[in-house]
């Protein structure tokens, strides 16, 4: 489509083409870098400056990755792939960094938090997403999990002075880097036993070994001992990243303490981005049965589920609410790995995607309601919203009907696509126990619409009930981010729920090229 | 090549309990980064033993990184120690239900 703009690709040589596969990531890092230098001059960057210099960035690389979209490329001697799964996965990082800078205006504002620093380090944080999603090389995918966990330590504990934010800082990192340990030393057991860290060839080299019957045989005894011992200890540091059951323990606490709009850029492209990685790397590496990694998988997938739905209906507070509720959906997730298969994976990206614009749109939500200072993020305080602000709390109400996966919406043609996989693959089991947990979940989703639409009697009584403005919005308290993320996110959760083919034809195509080797 | 990574496993498991049993931030700190060399361990033994030299760069990347940990860590543990005036990580209790 966009074949004439950039030169042919196979006329270039291979330094070209790849500075040609960054192009995305490096605007960002560009931008970044930018932002950064305003903070030399005190005038620029009091101003709104960072903020909007932060959005064209991110137009610009979106307009890169639609330039790009349709190409194969490969850079770095194969540490960089760039296809059409990357050009679904930028498109949605650069969604969800969108939000987070769209978002954040008022809130620092607010805050009294320094501008510049903060846009960086969010624009840093998605380049590293990008560059994550992107990379083919066991090198790589460690170096960009550091990149993104560590923006992401800084952005957590970005409110200075402040207890709880430290706090969730502190504990995100030691757990976090207690992961990439365990990801890095499985990074040294696969290569010990392969000799390879490019994934493609990791792949070939096991497809040999599997076809050759040599992991049966005797001969391939330590290779079997080491390949497994990495896979193991990769999987788990995996899973902390995704916050699956076992592992999930600093999600609640990183969510809660974090300043709101990090919390939803941690919830939406963190999230996408290690499941997006772990998918390829599952693909390519996990899938010969070396032991059986799809019953570990189960396992998760079912705590993951019931853990994260037991202790949200317990919480009270609602970002510790979402935290909980984002380890049950990545539980959902899962099950479209676990399905597998061409279907499994596209659904998978499909529910990635739509949960992105769900969760997305629901922090944004709390963000409004946090903003406006009245509302602390005690659910009990919600109770009434729904009369004073119609607008928002429709949309609350549909994000959450979403998240719950109620048909007409994204989450259910997102739950539908990723338990179909499921089935297909003789995962019954797997799907009852995740319907069970859909029905579990849908209670502390509604409970919230509950408390906004039916308010207590003294609640009702003691405060005036009326709706301020058009769309019942205090003066000021909302910018124009806020509104355009909230809208940005209920077209796309409308859309995807009522017209999903464009959508899951887009995630088809990106689930076929990661075959292609 | 596999005595190199014996050892490495056993370094990695002194720090990985480091990690889980001690109180002290810095000595958890300390106990991170132990977990973080005994993978480069690994990867150089492994990398001498196969003849390669894509773990010694590996090695290399793996020492920025943990540098860089070391230094956002650092800046945490000073935050934290400025609001409690104790290294203690159980003093960490402020986020709860």
């Amino acid at each position: 489509m966009y074949n004439n703009i950039l030169p042919a690709v196979y006329g270039l040589n291979l330094i070209e083409k790849s500075m040609l596969s960054i192009i995305p990531e490096a605007v960002i890092i560009l931008f970044a870098f930018l932002v950064l230098f305003l903070t030399f001059f005190e005038k620029l960057a009091k101003s709104k400056n960072p903020y909007y210099l932060s959005l064209i960035g991110i137009g610009f690389s979106i307009l890169y990755v639609l330039m790009l979209s349709g190409r194969d490329l490969n850079g770095f001697y194969g540490s960089i792939v760039f296809n059409s799964f990357e050009v679904f996965l930028f498109t949605a990082i650069l969604f969800s960094g969108l939000f987070a800078v769209l978002v954040s205006k008022d809130y620092m504002k607010n805050s009294n938090m320094p501008n510049p620093e903060y846009y960086s380090l969010i624009l840093f944080g998605i380049s590293s997403m990008m560059f994550l999603v992107s990379s083919n090389n066991l090198i790589m995918i460690f170096l960009n999990i550091e990149f993104m966990s560590i923006t992401a330590y800084i952005l957590t504990g970005y409110f200075k002075g402040n207890k709880r934010s430290t706090e969730a800082a502190l504990k995100y990192f030691i757990l976090g880097a207690f992961a990439s340990a365990f990801l890095l030393f499985g990074a040294v057991f696969i290569y010990a036993s392969t000799g390879h860290l490019n994934l493609y060839e990791i792949h070939t080299f096991l497809k040999n070994i599997a076809y050759g019957g040599l992991i049966k045989s005797g001969g391939g005894m330590g290779i079997n001992i080491y390949l497994t011992a990495g896979l193991l200890l990769f999987l788990t540091g995996f899973a902390f990243k995704m916050s699956l059951f076992p592992f999930h323990s600093w999600t609640p606490d990183a969510y809660d303490g974090a300043p709101t709009p990090v919390t939803s850029f941690m919830a939406t492209g963190i999230k996408l981005a290690a499941f997006a990685i772990f998918l390829r790397v599952y693909t390519l590496i996990y899938n010969f049965n070396i032991i059986n990694f799809n019953g570990i998988l189960w396992l998760l997938a079912v705590f993951s589920m019931t853990f994260g739905n037991i202790a949200a209906l317990l919480s009270s507070n609602v970002k510790r609410l979402l935290a909980y509720s984002s380890i049950a959906q990545a539980g959902f997730i899962l099950i479209g790995i676990i399905g597998g298969g061409f279907y499994g994976y596209s659904g998978t990206l499909f529910y990635l995607l739509a949960y992105i614009f769900m969760t997305a749109g629901a922090f944004t939500i709390v963000i409004i309601f946090e903003n406006s200072d009245l509302i602390s993020l005690d659910i009990n305080k919600y109770s009434g919203l729904g009369y004073k602000y119609p607008f928002i709390a429709a949309s609350m109400s549909f994000f959450l009907l979403s998240l719950a996966g109620i048909p007409m919406t994204s989450g259910f043609m997102g739950k539908f696509y990723v338990f179909s996989s499921a089935v297909k693959s003789g995962y019954n089991w797997l799907v009852i126990i995740a319907l069970l947990n859909s029905a579990i979940a849908a209670y502390y989703y509604i409970k919230i619409i509950v408390k906004m639409y039916m308010p207590d009697k003294e609640m009702l009584n003691s405060s005036a009930v009326n709706s301020e403005g058009a769309f019942g919005i205090i003066n000021g308290a909302v910018s124009d981010g806020l509104i355009i993320t909230i809208i940005i996110c209920l077209f796309f959760t409308l859309l995807m729920g009522i017209y999903p083919q464009i959508f899951i034809n887009f995630a088809n195509n990106s689930a076929a090229s990661l075959w292609k080797i | 090549m596999s005595n190199y990574l014996i050892l490495a496993t056993i370094i990695f498991t002194i720090g990985a309990a480091g990690v889980i049993i001690r109180k002290n931030l810095i000595v958890v700190f300390m106990s991170l980064e132990l977990m973080f060399n005994s993978a480069n361990l690994g990867f150089v033994a492994v990398s001498n033993a196969l003849n390669l030299v894509s773990g010694d760069i590996f090695v290399i990347f793996v020492m920025v990184v943990a540098a860089a940990e070391a230094a956002v860590a650092l800046g945490i543990a000073i935050a934290f120690y400025r609001e409690k005036g104790t290294a203690d990580i159980d003093e960490a209790s402020e986020l709860k239900n």
